[in-house]
């Protein structure tokens, strides 16, 4: 029998690389600060992913067909990028497929940028990052350079299963999640949250570009926005506003 | 199914296939009988905004995402006792080239949707704001008869 979902590389991949996740969630954060990243660091696609699970699409770029899933590259990251919305059926076989080839390809540390929706979202002037991840030492790391851990509550979604697989796996993983809207593009949480990925890998990226395009990534964001909505309700995203239960 | 197996299976079991068949049908038809059109209408040049409606217990809350708007460019009327319908003009006309595609032709300058609104508001009373590009809606629910627990 086929493999559910497969990873088919183009290109050769570095081992040992910092593995970014840039898939669809509230407010396309990590989509948005995923892509900028690739762009910024003129990353190259090496490998995309294949299965029956997703819907029948393909991107086109340039006349071109390319999966809606890919991986980008260069010698020392590697990041998930996903342009169309996971669907939720589909989202847990593709998350564990990512989190085993990363493995395989020794991944030194996984980092998901996303966002965690704030309600009045519009009134907040400086985003704030929290932070949370997949072993306790990396927990005094991030404490020791000033970004925010979220102590308590629920994530749901695509980084919510990477952080149990890598924590499963011993995986050093790390989510960072920007204050943003549900259910808008978030280009200045996208921005925020970078600032939080360049204190950690020591990879400096202009951001400003962001922040002054985003009026047009908001408008040509706004389809994507749309579908992957969709899919965070039937993931019963909004049970992130839940208050947890700790007796 | 041999018999064993089939006299093991308890009625709620087969409750909860049962109830699971129809809610994977029900899913089914609502995908195929709602037809989903483009979120953008060539003839009236308009595309559509991403559009939120919540409920509280004072009002309802409806917000949009209006890009590239100004606020003195924004009309929000309502078209019927429960349909309000928002428009906007955007600050510089958005064709298709601009989001790399090619295969289409045409120019967008509105925003455009009607949202309804769940519950009976006062539309006199409504109140509107708009920051970092979003629109904020606000509309006072009416008040009906309440019970009161003894």
């Amino acid at each position: 029998m086929s493999e559910l979902v497969r990873v088919v590389e183009k290109r050769s991949v570095p081992n040992n690389a910092l593995m970014l996740h840039g898939l669809p969630d509230v407010g396309l954060v990590g989509l948005i600060a995923t892509s900028h990243i690739i762009g910024q660091l003129k990353m190259n696609e090496i490998a995309y992913v294949d299965s029956d699970l997703l819907p029948p699409i393909v991107v086109l770029h340039e006349g071109l067909p390319h999966a809606p899933l890919r991986i980008f590259g260069n010698n020392d990251i590697i990041a998930s990028f996903g342009e169309s919305a996971i669907p939720a059926k589909a989202v847990q076989p593709i998350v564990k497929k990512l989190v085993e080839w990363g493995q395989s390809k020794k991944a030194r540390l996984m980092i998901s940028m996303g966002g965690i929706p704030v309600q009045e979202r519009q009134d907040i002037e400086s985003v704030k990052v929290y932070a949370a991840a997949s072993i306790p030492t990396l927990i005094k790391t991030l404490t020791d350079k000033g970004i925010e851990i979220m102590h308590d509550g629920f994530l749901v979604g695509p980084y919510a299963l990477i952080m149990r697989y890598c924590a499963e796996r011993n995986i050093p993983a790390i989510a960072l999640l920007a204050q943003s809207f549900y259910n808008y593009p978030d280009p200045e949480a996208a921005a925020a949250a970078i600032k939080e990925f360049s204190k950690i890998s020591g990879v400096s990226i202009d951001v400003s570009k962001l922040i002054e395009g985003g009026e047009e990534i908001r408008l040509k964001a706004r389809d994507t926005m749309k579908r992957t909505t969709e899919e965070l309700n039937r993931m019963k995203k909004t049970q992130e506003y839940d208050l947890p239960l700790y007796v | 199914m041999s018999e064993a197996k089939r006299r093991r299976r308890s009625v709620f079991d087969v409750m909860t296939e049962y109830m699971e068949g129809l809610e994977a049908l029900s899913e089914e038809l609502g995908e195929i009988a709602l037809f989903e059109g483009p979120s953008w209408d060539m003839k009236s040049c308009c595309i559509e905004p991403l559009c939120n409606v919540s409920v509280t217990d004072e009002e309802v809350i409806i917000t949009a995402d209006l890009p590239y708007t100004d606020p003195d460019k924004i009309t929000v009327e309502p078209v019927a006792r429960d349909l309000l319908e928002i428009k906007a003009e955007i600050k510089r006309k958005v064709s298709f080239h601009e989001f790399g595609i090619t295969h289409r032709q045409g120019e967008f300058q509105f925003f455009r949707c009607v949202n309804r609104i769940p519950v009976a508001v006062d539309l006199k009373k409504m109140k509107t704001k708009f920051k970092r590009g979003i629109l904020e809606i606000r509309l006072p629910r009416k008040k009906g008869i309440k019970a009161h627990a003894r």
